[in-house]
């Protein structure tokens, strides 16, 4: 048995040791590219959104390299990823892949524990000792989730500050790799210092005020840099700090019904959906409100092309919140296109509006700079503190 | 936000002068200010090929306007900024200081002309998008992202396919006593139902006022949604020539819509705005290689990265004259040949 899954972003990382933990045999997809794209777009029906198409890809990519097991998250949520998995699955058997599983793995409500039955399925061995791999495979999966949430958290962070442009990336680079070496739980119990030391072993610079983004948005879109033409390496490489709250570990707390963070988010967004309409909607909305009242400079909104749940929160957010709350957004629609330009300019064109919006501020009063730095109250979980307090020491 | 009169300084003996560069997706515009704002000369042309191309005939046809003026060869050219999809390319060889979109070299040109403005409309060749000022700086812009629907070029396809110049055709619209609905969501839509009313006889003053109007409705439900179009209202950019167009904006907005003089050189003119600024705010060297640019020698040459499975196209841009250095070179999706 050998398992494959998409990529996300980072979290092969978390998915790898899941399964491995198991016994079964991993194989990482490889990093998406054109190629990925490419077989996505032609096999897939036209007007899907675009995580199926570069996901389609993955699978084919991983059957090739010898996968026969494919593990495909599923939800019975109000969009139609529900659908994805099988319709997948007809897709890859009609171009002839015949020695393969496809299983879905059931994310709608993780206290339903249907996800169990996966990882039995997925192992090797029937006996008995499954059910303590099982509990390991789950505490690894998390506790890694977290770290790469950390990770993705500090090099957000950190980015804006280096003094040689790509440093944050290999750093990022490295950790994933040590990360994905680290395996057992003593190990990962020391691995937030490492991350700490890592970043804090970079070459800042410390007097620099920069942007304060945040970004949202559906979560493959988000997590995965291919599909978002590395949105956050651009931003960051701009002299933007960015505040991602939105990450696998994120996810899977909230499917577990203990991510009190978003349901603060709902909270804020009930005036305007009061129930979920799938995809990222109402956190979007209430992450939207939540870092303008925090004081942030402006919101990056980004979503795959045709995605009715994220199109509505940006209609919301365009006709009524952003007169409320005026705190600047901009959105980006992803689909197979690779055309940088365009979306550099607007970047660029973004970062100029806040950066004279700033300016306009400090000029009239309406912020106050302390010691030219803005201050960051309590915004961001306990991590985000310790790295602020890493570049700005108190 | 750029003011244009409070930072000048007149004191200086020599003549100083600003380049701005746009090269647009069709065509590009050259010009020059001197350091109080005043347009100096300009150079307006289509795209031909290559940005590289184009810059080096925009250069070249700069260069015979400063020598049949007496006057300009008084000046000296103290600093060159670029704007425009081609902005990094273009800075790269004729050695730009300054590189900024055109968002905001249309917002600071605009200033400059009418101070109080508070909403920018610019539709373009292959774009159009929409700035919104208030107390001077911007708060907010759209661009068109996936759709060229509504835009310069389509109206040129359109123009030679009822067999009228481009140029004339505002001059039609502006007849038409009864303008015909045309659907607007889409240029295909558009023109099918175009090619539908023309078989049905109506005049083609109709069927283009109708266009027009079309087009405007297109531009206010995709680009300018939800946002506030307070007056003073400008509109530039290459399409703001054509009369129907403004008039359908007044219609639609109910409001008087300017349009500058300048209406195509807006870009240039910004960025040149832009430049002099940069120039005084910290003087620098230029790194402008001056309007021989024209004369020189570009080598322009592909490879295939090969280091991963996406194998990206790199386009290199070399100097004979200069050692064969690189002097640009993109393409690559991880950043790692990037040379700007």
């Amino acid at each position: 048995m050998i398992v494959s899954f998409p990529n996300m972003g980072p979290n092969w990382v978390a998915f790898k040791t899941f399964f491995e933990t198991m016994g079964a045999e991993v194989i990482v997809p490889e990093p998406t590219n054109r190629n990925t794209i490419k077989f996505g777009v032609k096999h897939s029906p036209e007007f899907v959104c675009f995580p199926f198409k570069a996901t389609i890809g993955d699978f084919k990519n991983a059957l090739e390299r010898g996968a026969d097991t494919l593990v495909m998250a599923i939800d019975c949520g109000p969009c139609r990823f529900g659908f994805y998995a099988s319709v997948q699955e007809r897709i890859l058997r009609d171009l002839g892949y015949k020695d393969f599983r496809l299983i879905p793995l059931d994310q709608a409500d993780l206290l339903e524990f249907k996800w169990v039955k996966v990882l039995f399925d997925v192992s090797p061995s029937k006996s008995v000792s499954m059910y303590s791999k099982a509990l390991k495979a789950v505490i690894m999966l998390l506790k890694k989730a977290k770290l790469l949430e950390d990770i993705q958290t500090a090099e957000g962070l950190f980015r804006a500050y280096e003094r040689t442009q790509g440093d944050t990336t290999h750093v990022v680079n490295d950790l994933l790799q040590q990360l994905d070496q680290t395996n057992s739980l003593s190990g990962l119990r020391k691995f937030r210092p490492i991350i700490k030391n890592t970043f804090a072993n970079m070459d800042i610079d410390r007097t620099r005020n920069p942007l304060r983004v945040g970004i949202s948005g559906e979560i493959h879109i988000s997590l995965e840099p291919y599909v978002n033409i590395d949105l956050r390496k651009k931003l960051g490489e701009m002299g933007v700090e960015i505040h991602q709250s939105i990450s696998l570990y994120d996810w899977v707390m909230h499917k577990l019904h203990v991510n009190f963070h978003r349901k603060w988010y709902e909270h804020l967004a009930k005036p305007y959906v009061p129930i979920d309409i799938g995809g990222e909607c109402r956190w979007v909305l209430g992450e939207y409100i939540d870092k303008a009242n925090a004081g942030f400079d402006g919101f990056v909104h980004e979503y795959p092309f045709t995605c009715m749940p994220e199109v509505v929160a940006r209609t919301i957010i365009t006709n009524k919140l952003k007169k409320m709350y005026d705190m600047p957004i901009i959105y980006f629609s992803f689909d197979e296109q690779s055309g940088v330009e365009g979306m550099r300019t607007r970047l660029e064109a973004f970062v100029d509006l806040m950066h004279s919006r700033r300016n306009q501020d400090v000029k009239t009063n309406k912020v106050k700079l302390v010691n030219n730095q803005k201050q960051y109250g309590h915004y961001g979980n306990n991590f985000c503190h310790e790295c602020i307090e890493l570049i700005q020491p108190k | 936000m750029v003011q244009v009169s409070d930072k000048t300084d007149g004191s200086k003996a020599e003549k100083e002068a600003f380049l701005g560069i746009d090269v647009g997706s069709v065509s590009c515009k050259f010009v020059l200010i001197d350091i109080d704002g005043n347009l100096l000369t300009h150079v307006f042309l289509r795209n031909r090929g290559s940005p590289i191309d184009s810059v080096k005939d925009g250069m070249a046809k700069l260069k015979e306007a400063v020598q049949e003026n007496e006057e300009l060869q008084s000046y000296t050219i103290k600093a060159c900024g670029t704007t425009g999809s081609a902005r990094y390319l273009t800075k790269a060889i004729v050695g730009g200081d300054l590189a900024k979109t055109e968002i905001i070299a249309h917002a600071v040109a605009t200033q400059s002309m009418y101070p109080n403005v508070r909403t920018i409309l610019e539709i373009g060749g292959q774009d159009s998008k929409i700035i919104i000022l208030r107390d001077g700086i911007i708060i907010d812009f759209a661009m068109n992202s996936v759709c060229a629907a509504g835009t310069g070029s389509f109206l040129d396809h359109q123009a030679s396919r009822l067999g009228i110049a481009i140029e004339e055709f505002g001059d039609y619209a502006v007849k038409s006593n009864n303008p015909l609905s045309i659907a607007g969501r889409c240029t295909v839509f558009a023109e099918s139902d175009m090619i539908h009313k023309q078989n049905a006889g109506h005049s083609r003053e109709d069927i283009i006022a109708g266009l027009c109007d079309s087009l405007v409705r297109n531009y206010l439900n995709n680009i300018t949604k939800g946002k506030d179009l307070d007056e003073p209202v400008v509109f530039q950019g290459g399409v703001s020539y054509n009369q129907g167009i403004v008039e359908a904006f007044e219609r639609h907005l109910g409001c008087k819509v300017e349009v500058p003089k300048y209406n195509v050189l807006m870009g240039a003119l910004g960025m040149a705005i832009l430049v002099r600024d940069h120039y005084i705010d910290n003087e620098t060297e230029t790194l402008f290689r001056g309007l021989d640019v024209s004369e020189q020698e570009f080598k322009t040459s592909t490879f295939n990265c090969g280091d991963c499975p996406n194998n990206c196209e790199i386009v290199q841009v070399k100097m004979p004259s200069d050692e064969n250095k690189v002097i640009a070179r993109w393409g690559s999706r991880c950043g790692k040949w990037e040379v700007f």
